[in-house]
């Protein structure tokens, strides 16, 4: 068992580098595939230890240089980890087409060791070094294509990664622990005891959020994500957005894991509900509404996918953030079906970047003839995003709903209802804008993705109609990971069952959703329209623009169609609000700084040497009067 | 004859010191500052010399009646002969900027050649 878990972790890594080193095109690529594939391998091969072994997790120790390295394969971890590799693997297929040179494949590589490690450290060492080791590779990743935004990334990387290693030093100070275990049992100790100040465990609570809220892209932090998303290579981002934003999120729930009791007991209940986690679910709500909207108002499709995943990745700390065992269900439901739905996204992305070198919407059109494959596995991850049965999205959306409204929390599930709604419309939008309608002529010679990419998109989207015809696969699992939750808040070894219901029903509290009938419903209804379609349907012409406008009379600047200014009644009517840019508000900050650094070297910099010597009397003055001389 | 007291030539070495530095950070004219330059650096050997002094002991050269025991401090002597000869050399040098300076400038105040320099 030992041994597995190192090979899980450093295979993807040691593959990255003889890619690198060798660097053969057909040979570099076959390893990518192959230390892609092997973590994920032994993970399902691992499956039936980690359920037999619900309470005991395969554990992996090892002291490097003094330090007690832990890393621990319960079913929460697997289940991160497994998620994290299904997406590597369909990243891998994807890079077969996408990649330019080995450069890619070692960073992509490097993250994706990275992204496992950090999913199954159980102590803060291994957990930090692997956190930045992931870090640093998506930043080259980033570095290669678009400096400017890779220095974002990196400035707020850096922000987060210190806002943690301060938190991971208070803890250590105040606890002595840096296994997870140990932590938990110190907490809980002090809770009761008081032996942390409330000022401490409120600054220790708002660092993680920073270091979390940061990769996870949450509102306000989530600026460098656009352009880190969009400026790359469109498998990797598949990646990138599918698994590595996730780690964020499996932040949260380390958070809970770790402090719960006590920040319960510094911070108290707020309207029957954890302090601590209202403010985690707010920052998520937030997160969905702006992200949405602004991912409606994109005119360019990775920038669209780009703020779209920072609002899905919003659902998941929002439910995260409701607090109960519902909501940690939807949660972890909704990491599985955003990254098998968003890596699905950004495949189709990469595919149609690929075979056209457009990335605007008013380029493209009537692709569906052209790319029919792409346009399936299109439709599969628009339909499973926009949370339409019977997709993995629907289910993992549903649990959320369900969540919010058992917590009574009516602005936030108000929130996700008008995130949903606005998801609905820029994924409309794409359907429409890439495939449908008239083809301009320059892509008229389009063919369809290269086969490994289509392989890629295929792993990704069995899986969005499997455990959306089946949640109850999911489901069953999960309740599993929360058994082992609770057995890590309470110690209690209690077998929780949250969802419960078959393979094709959910049945929760407050409600049930049979998928199977929804699926046979749609089968017929789909067939009853197609028939309709076939025997009674006249097709008529009408001008493009009739669709679109509602009515109003055409001009010549107010011409919207689906490719070009589709939304922006939308953007006048939030044009109050749009002036409001927390990117622009940092960019600002910086250009104070940058002033405030200039004024400041031209007023001492001055090139005069007796100013210089002034200088240096004062410090030797104060050395004096300090008593160092 | 009673000797004085060390803390006199310690008062004594560093107001040479700060004398030297009150002409570097407010005299205008280089050679002042070169001055001032030569006034500090001679309060410094001063200091490092009264250092080493033992009171009433004799220069550390071992002859006739006088041992190890005897003498003052000699590290602080080897010290200070060094850094006399570092000074001239230093002296030295700036000497022969400020001719190079007057020459092409033709004025020796620093806010003057500072203007010039642009």
């Amino acid at each position: 068992m030992m041994n597995e878990i190192a090979v899980m972790l450093f295979t993807p890594l040691i593959a990255g580098i003889l890619a690198w080193i060798i660097n053969v095109k057909g040979i570099r690529e076959t390893i990518g595939v192959l230390g892609a594939l092997v973590p994920f391998a032994l993970l399902v091969k691992e499956y039936s230890t980690v359920v037999n072994n619900l309470y005991n997790p395969p554990t992996y120790q090892l002291t490097v240089s003094g330090f007690n390295i832990t890393f621990k394969l319960g079913t929460l971890n697997w289940y991160f980890a497994a998620v994290a590799s299904l997406v590597g693997v369909a990243m891998a297929f994807g890079m077969i087409s996408t990649s330019r040179n080995s450069y890619d494949w070692l960073f992509a590589m490097m993250s994706y060791t990275g992204v496992l490690g950090v999913f199954l450290s159980w102590d803060f060492v291994s957990f930090f070094l692997l956190w930045e080791l992931m870090t640093f590779a998506s930043f080259m990743m980033v570095l290669k294509r678009n400096r400017h935004e890779s220095l974002k990334y990196f400035v707020l990387s850096v922000i987060g990664a210190y806002a943690m290693l301060l938190a991971i030093a208070l803890i250590y100070a105040k606890t002595g622990a840096l296994n997870f275990d140990d932590i938990r049992h110190a907490m809980y100790l002090d809770a009761i005891m008081g032996g942390m100040s409330k000022s401490e465990t409120i600054l220790i609570f708002a660092l993680f959020l920073t270091a979390f809220g940061v990769k996870a892209g949450a509102w306000p932090l989530h600026v460098w994500a656009p352009g880190a998303y969009s400026e790359n290579d469109q498998s990797y981002t598949a990646f990138f957005s599918g698994a590595l934003s996730k780690a964020g999120a499996y932040g949260f729930l380390l958070l809970y894991i770790l402090m719960m009791v006590k920040l319960y007991y510094v911070m108290g209940p707020f309207h029957g509900h954890l302090t601590f986690a209202y403010i985690i679910a707010w920052i998520g709500a937030i997160t969905v509404v702006v992200a949405s909207f602004l991912a409606v108002l994109q005119e360019d499709i990775r920038k669209l996918f780009a703020y779209s995943s920072i609002g899905q990745v919003g659902y998941i700390l929002l439910a995260f953030g409701v607090g109960t065992w519902m909501g940690f269900a939807g949660g972890l439901f909704h990491v599985l079906s955003h990254a098998v739905f968003k890596g699905l996204f950004w495949l189709v992305t990469a595919a149609i970047i690929l075979q056209t070198g457009k990335t605007r919407f008013e380029d493209f059109g009537g692709l569906a003839e052209k790319m029919p494959i792409t346009f399936a596995m299109s439709l599969i991850a628009v339909l499973s995003l926009a949370g339409i049965p019977p997709m993995a999205g629907f289910a993992s959306k549903w649990l959320i709903y369900e969540a919010a409204i058992q917590a009574h929390m009516p602005l936030v599930a108000g929130a996700i209802f008008l995130g949903s709604a606005l998801a609905f419309a820029y994924v409309v939008r794409f359907l429409y804008a890439v495939w449908f309608g008239q083809r301009p002529s320059d892509l008229e010679d389009v063919q369809e993705a290269p086969l490994p990419l289509l392989i890629g998109m295929a792993i990704l989207a069995i899986p969005n109609v499997v455990f959306g015809v089946a949640p109850g696969l999911v489901t069953k699992y999960i309740n599993k990971v929360l058994s082992y939750m609770l057995f890590l808040f309470g110690e209690r070894k209690v077998d929780v069952s949250i969802v419960t219901g078959s393979y094709y029903k959910l049945v929760t509290p407050t409600g049930t959703y049979n998928a199977l009938t929804v699926t046979l419903m749609l089968v017929v209804g789909l067939a009853i329209a197609g028939l309709i379609y076939i025997y009674g349907a006249k097709a008529r012409r009408i001008p493009v623009t009739n669709t679109y406008q509602s009515g109003n009379p055409v001009t010549e600047d107010y011409n919207l169609s689906i490719r070009r200014n589709f939304y922006r009644p939308l953007a006048e009517a939030l044009e109050f609000w749009l002036k409001y840019s927390f990117d622009r508000f940092y960019e600002r900050l910086a250009g104070i700084a940058e002033d405030f650094a200039d004024w400041l070297r031209e007023g001492f910099y001055n090139g005069n040497v007796q100013a210089y010597s002034w200088y240096l009397a004062i410090v030797l003055l104060i050395l004096a009067l300090w008593g160092v001389l | 004859m009673s000797l004085p007291s060390i803390s006199v030539y310690y008062f004594g070495a560093i107001s040479l010191v700060l004398i030297g530095l009150y002409g570097v950070l407010v005299k205008k004219n280089l050679m002042k500052i070169l001055i001032s330059l030569s006034i500090m650096e001679t309060g410094v050997n001063l200091l490092l010399i009264s250092i080493g002094y033992v009171s009433g002991k004799s220069a550390p050269i071992l002859s006739e009646g006088i041992g190890p025991a005897q003498a003052v401090d000699p590290i602080p002597q080897a010290l200070v002969l060094t850094a006399i000869v570092i000074g001239v050399a230093t002296t030295a040098l700036a000497l022969s900027t400020a001719m190079i300076i007057y020459e092409k400038y033709g004025t020796l105040n620093i806010e003057e050649i500072r203007r010039l320099r642009g």
